[in-house]
């Protein structure tokens, strides 16, 4: 009889997520998970190449690292360049840079939700691969499609309509905005308000369908007990643009509250692995072995007390009830949190759009160069961003650390991606299905590892599977 | 000035002799592509885009620094010349560092018009990706030299009609850059007199005040020509 050999599933590439990586997973003699790792291959070098410009630069330069979230990268690094100046912006130009937040996260969840996780939802696991995409969606729910991508073009036409750019927006500068919004564009934003609030809902009908007729996969789709971290109000409420930071442990014990995230170093430290470009981000208090923190939709809504608005805290009261008011760490339940911020973004737009103040024209206070360090946060849709720029007296840059989102997910998306691999895959009989559901487990966190990576391109991804002395035996490609 | 024939683009033409060409042309509305001119301040035919086809005479010359002489006949528009007005605004962006997404000049940028202009899709040449010298040294003014094309539009100026002098080139070929008195940090420069006019003469997001971001540049280079004009009226 032949010696039974240990093997490994490699994925790659992972498909329907932002950037380049690919999943290995290690199977022992008998054909069962051993391990399974998340990869990310591609490298960008953002932070090294923008050393010896001009701080003031660095609004423009960092929304290009994504096309996702230019705006979150914008604001933080805005953020970081008023604590250069020590200024703030004006009144009129937060509600500015709030809007165009909520717009940036709401094209992001919707591309997340209708465009790249709903196939899964609306056309099964197991369907085929070859329609198990947002054509697939349109074909078989034309409705649902459309809807989801008019959402995201809502969430792109605040940022154009204040800024004159739909993606890589500019007019958000040190001490405020560059320009105003007019009453004309003003009241196109508000006629949307229906449409948009309806398509949410709609999203929220079939993630809660899905979760009633799915019950069991939902709750044990990898239940990863991490510490969370994100942004809040002064009151503990949901926020997105600018508050403190509070980090809770699995139990929903608030550790930190209302840190200034100025003083994020003291709470956060970085290891680097040597088999993916993306770092290990850890609470330091616990250290690198058990201060894995998530960040992101879920994590917000574990943080926070309440939201801001009257329709996504009906949502938010159901989601506490998961899990009796406790933390909710079903890696599945990103998609709902996920909708569920997009809800109060759109209240929350339409309650900005009625302030007498949004279309004032005092938008910018003006500053020069104050001080060398400067750190500025924001709620990516996809976790807190951290930007950390130091200067010389001049104002060019010395150091720059950008903190990404997806980067401080890595951690737990390797630990769901092996939980969900252990679930699912049978090394002996692998099929499209199983290494299906472990992709779809990091589309839960929707990484962007353009950004995360400060990395450029695409992202396919791959499963590959190892015998024991490590040579592929079975390799799942998707370009 | 006597008045005098010349022929351009097939058209007869009377102009003043003494003019060059680009200022006839000008006058007459004949479109000529230029960088390094700046209306007012001496011409020096560095940029290589106003380049003209003289009948007779088998070499381009630069319309700013050649006169026009009776009877000349001009071309500004041969398939030649547009042939080399395409490799000169190719070699501008090959040789430095000339990202307009993120330039602050973006959108208010005289050699990104030039590309447009040109229709400029593809760039032939190997980047040279230089490694150049951010100067953050004065302290209301950024000269990077990444995004600089070495029109010398700053030089003269600075010289011509400020009269300071801080502006000056030093070196040769693709090593040429725009120093501040001997090579000092312009921060440092005793000639300097922080007017600004290098700014606003220059074309691109080289020179630019350091407390504005994209979308909030607004060079005024006519703002200088109007000096200048001021100044003949003794204004």
């Amino acid at each position: 009889m032949d010696k039974a050999e240990k093997r490994t599933v490699y994925i790659s590439p992972v498909t329907r997520i932002e950037g380049h990586a690919k999943i290995s997973i290690q199977l022992d003699a008998d054909g069962k998970v051993e391990d399974a790792k998340f990869h990310v291959n591609e490298f960008r070098g953002f932070e090294k190449f923008c050393e010896g410009r001009m701080y003031t630069e660095m609004p423009t330069i960092t929304p290009r690292i994504c096309g996702i979230c230019p705006t979150s990268h914008t604001l933080a690094s805005v953020k970081a360049c008023e604590m250069i100046q020590g200024t703030q912006p004006t009144y009129t130009a937060n509600l500015l840079r709030r809007l165009m937040h909520i717009g940036q996260n709401l094209s992001s969840h919707a591309l997340s939700f209708f465009h790249l996780s709903s196939p899964d939802f609306l056309l099964g696991y197991d369907s085929d691969p070859a329609k198990r995409n947002i054509i697939g969606v349109a074909e078989k729910y034309r409705d649902v499609a459309v809807s989801g991508i008019r959402l995201r073009k809502f969430g792109q036409e605040l940022s154009e309509r204040i800024t004159g750019k739909k993606i890589h927006i500019m007019g958000i500068v040190p001490g405020g905005m560059a320009f105003p919004l007019t009453e004309e564009n003003r009241k196109a934003l508000l006629d949307w308000m229906p449409e948009a609030i309806a398509t949410v809902q709609t999203g929220l009908s079939i993630i809660k369908r899905f979760h009633e007729e799915n019950e069991q996969m939902v709750k044990t789709f990898a239940p990863i007990q991490t510490l969370y971290l994100g942004t809040i109000g002064p009151n503990g409420e949901h926020e997105l643009y600018d508050g403190k930071l509070r980090f809770i442990d699995a139990d929903g014990t608030i550790l930190q509250d209302q840190i200034n995230p100025a003083n994020y170093l003291d709470y956060i430290a970085e290891r680097s692995v040597s088999w993916s470009y993306l770092k290990y981000p850890y609470y330091k208090p616990y250290g690198f072995d058990k201060g894995f923190y998530r960040v992101g939709p879920l994590a917000r809504l574990n943080i926070c007390s309440r939201m801001k608005t009257p329709l996504a805290q009906q949502e938010f009261e159901l989601f506490k009830k998961i899990n009796d008011g406790k933390p909710v760490h079903g890696t599945f339940y990103y998609h709902y949190t996920r909708l569920i911020e997009a809800l109060s973004d759109v209240e929350d737009a339409e309650r900005i759009l009625n302030d007498p103040q949004v279309t004032s024209t005092h938008i910018q206070h003006h500053g020069r160069w104050n001080y060398e360090e400067g750190i500025g946060s924001s709620e990516a849709p996809r976790g807190t961003l951290f930007h950390h720029y130091k200067t010389n007296e001049t104002g060019k840059l010395l150091n720059v650390n950008l903190l990404i989102a997806t980067g401080q997910n890595n951690p737990s998306m390797n630990r769901s991606v092996m939980e969900v691999a252990k679930q699912y895959v049978d090394g002996n009989h692998i099929e499209e299905g199983m290494l299906n559901r472990v992709e779809s487990t990091i589309r839960c966190y929707d990484p962007c590892l353009s950004c995360s990576t400060h990395a450029i391109g695409k992202m396919p991804l791959k499963i590959e599977i190892f015998d024991t002395e490590g040579k592929p035996v079975h390799t799942l490609i998707r370009d | 000035m006597a008045k005098i024939i010349v022929y351009i683009d097939d058209k007869k033409l009377e102009a003043e002799s003494g003019k060059t060409i680009l200022e006839v042309c000008r006058e007459n509305d004949i479109e000529i592509l230029t960088m390094c001119h700046l209306e007012g301040i001496t011409d020096i035919g560095a940029c290589r885009l106003c380049l003209v086809e003289i009948e007779g005479n088998n070499k381009l010359l630069s319309a700013c620094t050649t006169k026009i002489a009776a009877n000349m006949v001009i071309k500004t528009k041969t398939e030649r010349i547009k042939k080399y007005q395409r490799i000169t605004t190719e070699l501008f962006f090959a040789e430095r560092n000339h990202v307009c997404s993120v330039c602050v000049a973006n959108g208010k940028c005289e050699l990104q018009k030039l590309g447009y202009k040109v229709g400029l899709d593809h760039i032939r040449y190997p980047f040279l990706f230089p490694q150049c010298e951010v100067d953050t040294s004065h302290e209301w003014y950024v000269l990077d030299h990444n995004r600089c094309i070495m029109c010398t539009r700053c030089v003269r100026v600075c010289a011509e009609v400020e009269g300071a002098h801080n502006w000056d080139v030093m070196n040769r070929g693709n090593q040429v850059r725009i120093i501040s008195d001997f090579n000092t940090p312009w921060g440092e420069s005793t000639t300097c007199t922080s007017c600004g006019k290098c700014l606003h003469a220059c074309p691109t997001g080289a020179i630019w005040p350091k407390d504005i971001v994209q979308g909030q540049l607004n060079k005024n280079p006519g703002m200088i020509t109007e000096l200048i004009e001021k100044r003949k009226l003794g204004l």
